[in-house]
């Protein structure tokens, strides 16, 4: 059976200079979500904009519903692809009231089973309906914007930073509130955001793009806990690499923390020199261990204190607390950390 | 290859605009006659004198008019101030040859100054005291008020939208009012000044009624009298693309002296309305004096003058068939207009959906007809039809196509659109400059084709811009002469070609009516702008 969409060895152009090469992901089932993870100007909008058929391509083929979208010679125009792209900026008929521009649609009679009212209620446009773009915040545009694009049924939806400029405190109900939207009306969806949280909440599966290539794309879980490479770490920013070498199947030993157990996910030749994958939930703390290291940053991140560590060799290692943890530490106080150390998934590079 | 229909109606729309500019650079591949040698001779510098000293006359003098009374209505607040506001716009209802009429019929040896002070004090030998503004002096002055109006809007706008920061950083450096003029206010406003500039320099180069009417030999006249007396289009044209190069040199050499300053600062804040200045006392009376002297001078005077005389001489107001004067002028300026509207606004919208440089280079092309003054516009294009009925038509074996264009209201309306589209593609444009592209992408991405979003969201979008560019168009055409002189039709008059034959006649009362009717259908159509040339804030 054919994948609902496809993108297949597609380069896509984000200028003369500047490409994403050889990008290549499926969407399995519909209603599935994909959310595309990277920093800012990696052309993951550029991506959206050519699945949407506003850009066309020079290279591979995309594909909706077993139908060829774009290819080398291919290219369906945007208003015959029944694809719906929220924009990031405001992309609002500014002469339209919020109302007018939701309702606004040139595929009238293919409503399908959206309730723009439910829509409406859910993404908090109630008391906007009757005002002009002009006359609205950015979030308040950007939702509205989303919500004309649920009301046009689409194939295939495309949201480019779609809370962006959401307000922090109502960001986290909207995303709920979306996700049960788009998993209700079965709405397939390519979601780009460079907020790995969001990412890791709304997809079904996530696509890392650095350095013009689609490095990773897999299960959110797998992204996080599994990440393939040296960069998705850096840009993931979730851990630090620190020098160890391969003791046995199951265990490495770096020279500041002695001797570390667990699943390597991936075999590596006993008396390899490897890079460590350590985040900061896989050391603990104990203030009884012998394995003390001075303290030289402190971040309170609400729930958690994330402390760093400095080694001997002047490594730097991360640490997860609890934020309700009696005993807290400040700067240059000794913390430590429990021996045996076990990581359940060995990442190593 | 799928054809892109956009883009080639866009193409050959500006083609069709760009036609006379060709023209006129091809003269240079041309012979000419004697003229040129006899011209040399005799008159040539002196029309190139000419043509600077108006230049620079009416330069300085709208500068000081136009910038001076946008600064006193934008900062302060006085007396009369909102009504000034809009009746210094009124200048424009009043074309510079029917100023002339005005000025030269006032001061003239038993004009109406004449009259005024025989009623006032009996007779008196009061010719030898009443000054006479006839020659370059009537000229500039006639020119000047007639359209210190650029400079005043453009400027007046730029004052206005000038960062209320800027200023109150000025007066925390301790500025003093005039300081704050001088280092501040006047620098920010510059790129507005120099447009307004540019489009009264323009104007003025290309002034034909009032040049005539007081005999001052100018390139113009030049131009006119190569094509009427010597019947050479090929002088005609290279005089004219001097013109054009001089222009261009005065306007290029003002943007390189501005080298990398940036006249404004891109904010985010919009527009913050700023405070006036109250005035009272002797200042508020010399601001209410200056624009009161300004708005009568431009306005009341010009019209009073009309008035008068068509009191005076009530059997001129019957003598003319002023209906038929009115349906001429009006079934001019409706079919212009939407021919304009429409080719104008197909052409931008080709501009923004094709994207292609070519489409580009050519609209910039296009839009300079603009700069082209009437005479040449109409020479040249009656030398393309001579040129293209002889050369191409009758080569074809097909029979002459000259009286369809030449001498016919098909011609005129083609003439009219090639010089008036730049006012009604920059008025487009400016309106579509403010749509963020993305709206015509969330069109498409809705299902709309580019026809439909076309008609759809960017008409109804763009509907003030274009209401406002139908308006300004028609006002040009309602004041327009020296094209409708030269292209009209047999017996087909309108008011500025009869106001300019009666005067030409020295029957300058017999120029009061039709003068009088297009100063008041020239108003109606400025006051129905008004309210999109003056608006203030974030609209």
């Amino acid at each position: 059976m054919s994948n609902f969409f496809e993108i297949k060895n597609t380069t896509f152009r984000i200028s003369d200079s500047d490409k994403v090469r050889n990008v290549s992901f499926s969407i399995e089932q519909e209603g599935d979500i994909v959310c595309l993870l990277g920093p800012s100007g990696i052309g993951k909008t550029t991506i959206l904009r050519s699945i949407a058929g506003l850009e066309k391509i020079s290279e591979g083929q995309i594909t909706l519903k077993g139908k060829t979208l774009s290819s080398k010679d291919t290219h369906i125009d945007p208003e015959h692809r029944k694809i719906a792209l929220s924009f990031q900026e405001n992309s609002l008929f500014p002469h339209y009231t919020v109302e007018k521009n939701i309702n606004l649609s040139a595929r009238d009679n293919d409503r399908g089973n959206i309730n723009i009212n439910e829509i409406i209620k859910i993404l908090n446009l109630e008391n906007i309906l009757n005002h002009y773009p002009h006359q609205i915040s950015a979030g308040e545009a950007q939702r509205a914007s989303l919500a004309r694009s649920l009301n046009s049924n689409p194939d295939l939806l495309l949201l480019d930073e779609p809370l962006s400029n959401v307000d922090q405190s109502f960001k986290e109900e909207i995303q709920v509130k979306l996700k049960q939207i788009l998993k209700k009306l079965k709405i397939t969806t390519i979601i780009v955001t460079h907020d790995s949280y969001e990412a890791f909440y709304l997809g079904d599966k996530c696509g890392v793009i650095l350095d013009k290539e689609l490095k990773q794309f897999d299960d959110p879980y797998n992204v996080y806990h599994f990440p393939n490479s040296e960069k998705v770490v850096k840009f993931l920013n979730r851990g630090v690499l620190i020098p160890a070498k391969v003791t046995s199947p199951k265990s490495l030993e770096n020279d500041d923390l002695g001797v570390i157990t667990g699943n390597f996910v991936n075999p590596v030749p006993i008396g390899t020199n490897v890079k460590l994958l350590l985040q900061p939930e896989d050391l603990q703390h104990d203030d009884k261990s012998n394995l003390k290291f001075d303290v030289i940053d402190k971040k309170f991140r609400g729930t958690s204190f994330i402390y760093t560590l400095k080694t001997n060799t002047n490594n730097l290692l991360p640490v997860f607390v609890h934020s309700h943890h009696v005993h807290q530490h400040d700067i240059n106080d000794k913390f430590g950390i429990r021996k045996p150390i076990h990581i359940e998934h060995i990442v190593c590079f | 290859m799928r054809i892109n229909t956009w883009f080639i109606s866009s193409f050959l729309i500006s083609i069709v605009v760009v036609i006379p500019i060709l023209t006129v650079f091809s003269s240079f591949f041309e012979d000419t006659s004697n003229y040129f040698e006899i011209l040399r001779e005799t008159f040539f510098l002196e029309y190139i004198f000419n043509s600077l000293f108006l230049l620079f006359g009416v330069l300085i003098l709208t500068f000081f008019l136009g910038v001076g009374s946008a600064y006193i209505v934008s900062f302060y607040e006085f007396p009369g101030a909102n009504f000034f506001k809009w009746a210094l716009i009124l200048s424009f209802a009043v074309p510079p040859y029917i100023y002339a009429y005005s000025l030269f019929a006032f001061f003239e040896n038993y004009g109406t100054a004449f009259t005024i002070l025989k009623f006032l004090f009996g007779d008196g030998n009061y010719n030898q005291h009443i000054p006479k503004f006839s020659g370059m002096l009537g000229l500039i002055l006639s020119v000047s008020f007639s359209l210190y109006a650029y400079v005043y809007i453009l400027a007046r706008s730029s004052f206005l939208y000038q960062s209320q920061n800027l200023i109150e950083l000025g007066k925390n450096l301790g500025f003093s009012k005039f300081k704050c003029f001088y280092s501040i206010i006047l620098p920010a406003a510059r790129p507005a000044i120099i447009a307004g500039l540019s489009l009264v320099a323009m104007e003025t180069l290309a002034e034909f009624g009032a040049v005539d009417f007081f005999s001052v030999n100018t390139l113009t006249t030049g131009i006119y009298n190569a094509w009427i007396a010597f019947d050479d289009l090929a002088f005609a044209n290279r005089i004219s693309f001097f013109l054009l190069l001089f222009i261009f040199i005065l306007f290029l050499t003002e943007n390189l002296s501005r080298k990398k300053a940036k006249y404004h600062l891109d904010s985010k804040g919009g527009f913050k309305k700023k405070e006036k200045n109250k005035l009272g006392g002797s200042k508020a009376f010399f601001a209410f004096s200056f624009c009161f002297a300004l708005f009568f001078l431009s306005f009341l005077f010009p019209l009073s003058q009309m008035l008068y005389w068509t009191i005076k001489f009530p059997e001129n107001l019957f003598d003319l068939n002023i209906i038929d004067l009115l349906i001429n002028t009006l079934y001019l300026v409706s079919l212009s207009s939407l021919v304009l509207i429409i080719f104008a606004l197909i052409s931008n919208y080709g501009n923004r959906v094709s994207k292609k440089k070519i489409l580009n280079v050519m609209s910039t092309l296009s839009i300079s007809g603009y700069a082209i003054p009437g005479v040449i516009l109409a020479i040249a294009f009656i030398t393309f039809v001579a040129w293209f009925d002889e050369n191409i038509i009758k080569a074809l074996g097909f029979l002459s196509i000259k009286k369809v264009f030449i001498g016919s209201v098909l011609g005129l309306v083609i003439v009219y659109f090639i010089r008036f589209y730049s006012l009604a593609f920059n008025g487009i444009k400016s309106g579509y400059e403010k749509m963020n592209i993305s709206v015509d992408e969330s069109a498409y991405l809705l299902g709309y084709s580019k026809t439909k979003t076309f008609l759809n969201i960017h008409v109804p979008y763009l509907r003030n811009s274009l209401l406002f560019v139908i308006i300004l168009v028609s006002l040009e055409i309602v004041r327009e002469l020296p094209i409708t002189l030269i292209l009209r039709p047999f017996n087909f008059e309108t008011f500025a070609t009869t106001a300019y034959i009666s005067a030409s006649e020295d029957l300058l009362e017999a120029a009061a009516v039709p003068s009088l009717c297009l100063i008041i259908i020239a108003s109606f159509f400025i006051l129905l702008t008004s309210k999109y040339i003056l608006r203030e804030g974030n609209e």
